[in-house]
């Protein structure tokens, strides 16, 4: 019990270092994951868009719409970036606070995590793009979109906006260290599964 | 390919799957406009005046205008992401789905949301400050250095909630 209690307090001591190292490594990525966030966004919309006429143009860490088919003098509707994306900071700051976060296995956890928090980060900005195009333009969005894709893209930008950007960083750091985890709450939770494996492996022999 | 029994007899998956649908379902609940109506924006608004109430305690001349906090020097509007009560819910989501007595449970819903709603406060109060003082820093407080501070809080919390009460019951599964 006491290395789960050590190690429970150490993550809890951790943390508030790793929040500081978290919000320097992304203030110092932060144009690199504006543009990396729009860019990939920007591929998925196309992908099934005809014709293909949508540009994530970032300026000033937020992501200009741009059209083809816009009117040269007409406003170009922007969508902020930093929203999107500063849970980053709280991924990093959860990762480094586990024991041995340089390790190995941990960079390649923080890696395969932080791909899939992009991932959710880029399908955020999609559909705020995509609301905007349902709902924010006017009679042309009323035409060209049906209820149920107002509706469908409506719940996703939600359900992706502030429940997603909130507990994204904790679902994704728990998913990929969950033995990590278990082992802070309580020492051998975790080893059930190798014992599990091991009988399994007797009773196959 | 792992079977849906497989995967729900795996800890880890049965986690996942449990939090999100709670998470699902409280977030679909809370979209309605009859729970904003009756819950939500009344919440927020008791919010703007707990934060009204401290700020007048420690000298501001606050007035509370439903969810809007003001004074000569300053005001914020308190909208529903900053209530403190999506990461309450989130927080609840990791609590009921956690492998634990019902007991731990509930002392872990109702300890959790008392100290998100106090940080949460110390949150609104400090911002109401550093829009005087430091306004520049305003937007950037706001978004990531608070809101990430919010959200590692709730999970610290559920770290300590998990390994104060729920151990024993993850040790049994």
């Amino acid at each position: 019990m006491t290395s789960a209690f050590e190690s429970h307090r150490s993550f809890l001591r951790r943390l508030p270092l790793t929040l500081v190292i978290g919000m320097l490594v992304w203030l110092l990525l932060r144009p690199a994951i504006d543009a990396a966030t729009a860019g990939l966004a920007q591929t998925l919309i196309r992908a099934f868009e005809h014709p293909r006429v949508t540009r994530l143009v970032v300026n000033d860490h937020r992501a200009e719409v741009r059209r083809a088919d816009f009117r040269s003098d007409s406003k170009i509707p922007t969508i902020p970036l930093t929203e999107i994306h500063f849970n980053t900071i709280v991924l990093l700051a959860l990762f480094l606070a586990l024991p041995r976060p340089l390790s190995r296995r941990q960079l390649e956890r923080l890696f395969m995590g932080w791909c899939v928090l992009y991932l959710s980060q880029s399908m955020n900005l999609l559909f705020h793009v995509k609301v905007l195009y349902a709902m924010g333009l006017g009679e042309w969005s009323q035409h060209t979109y049906s209820e149920f894709a107002r509706n469908f893209f409506g719940f996703w930008r939600y359900f992706t906006d502030l429940p997603g950007r909130f507990s994204f960083p904790f679902l994704i750091w728990l998913g990929f260290n969950w033995d990590l985890v278990m082992g802070l709450l309580a020492p051998g939770v975790a080893q059930p599964d190798k014992t599990e494996k091991r009988s399994r492996r007797a009773r196959n022999t | 390919m792992l079977s849906v029994r497989e995967a729900w007899r795996r800890p880890e998956l049965r986690f996942l799957a449990l939090f999100l649908a709670i998470l699902g379902v409280s977030f679909t609940a809370i979209a309605f406009k009859p729970v904003d109506d009756a819950i939500i924006v009344p919440y927020t608004a008791f919010i703007a005046r707990l934060s009204g109430a401290v700020l007048r305690l420690l000298g501001e001349n606050a007035t509370v205008d439903s969810c809007v906090v003001s004074s000569p020097r300053f005001a914020v509007t308190i909208y529903n992401g900053c209530n403190g009560l999506i990461t309450s819910l989130i927080f609840i989501s990791g609590v009921l789905a956690f492998p634990a007595r019902w007991g731990a449970k509930v002392a872990g819903v109702v300890g959790g949301l008392a100290a998100i709603q106090l940080i949460n406060l110390v949150r609104i109060v400090s911002l109401f400050y550093i829009g005087i003082y430091l306004p520049r820093f305003f937007n950037q407080s706001h978004i990531f250095i608070w809101q990430s501070v919010v959200i590692l809080a709730g999970v610290a919390l559920w770290v300590t909630w998990a390994h104060r009460f729920a151990a024993p019951a993850v040790d049994r599964s």
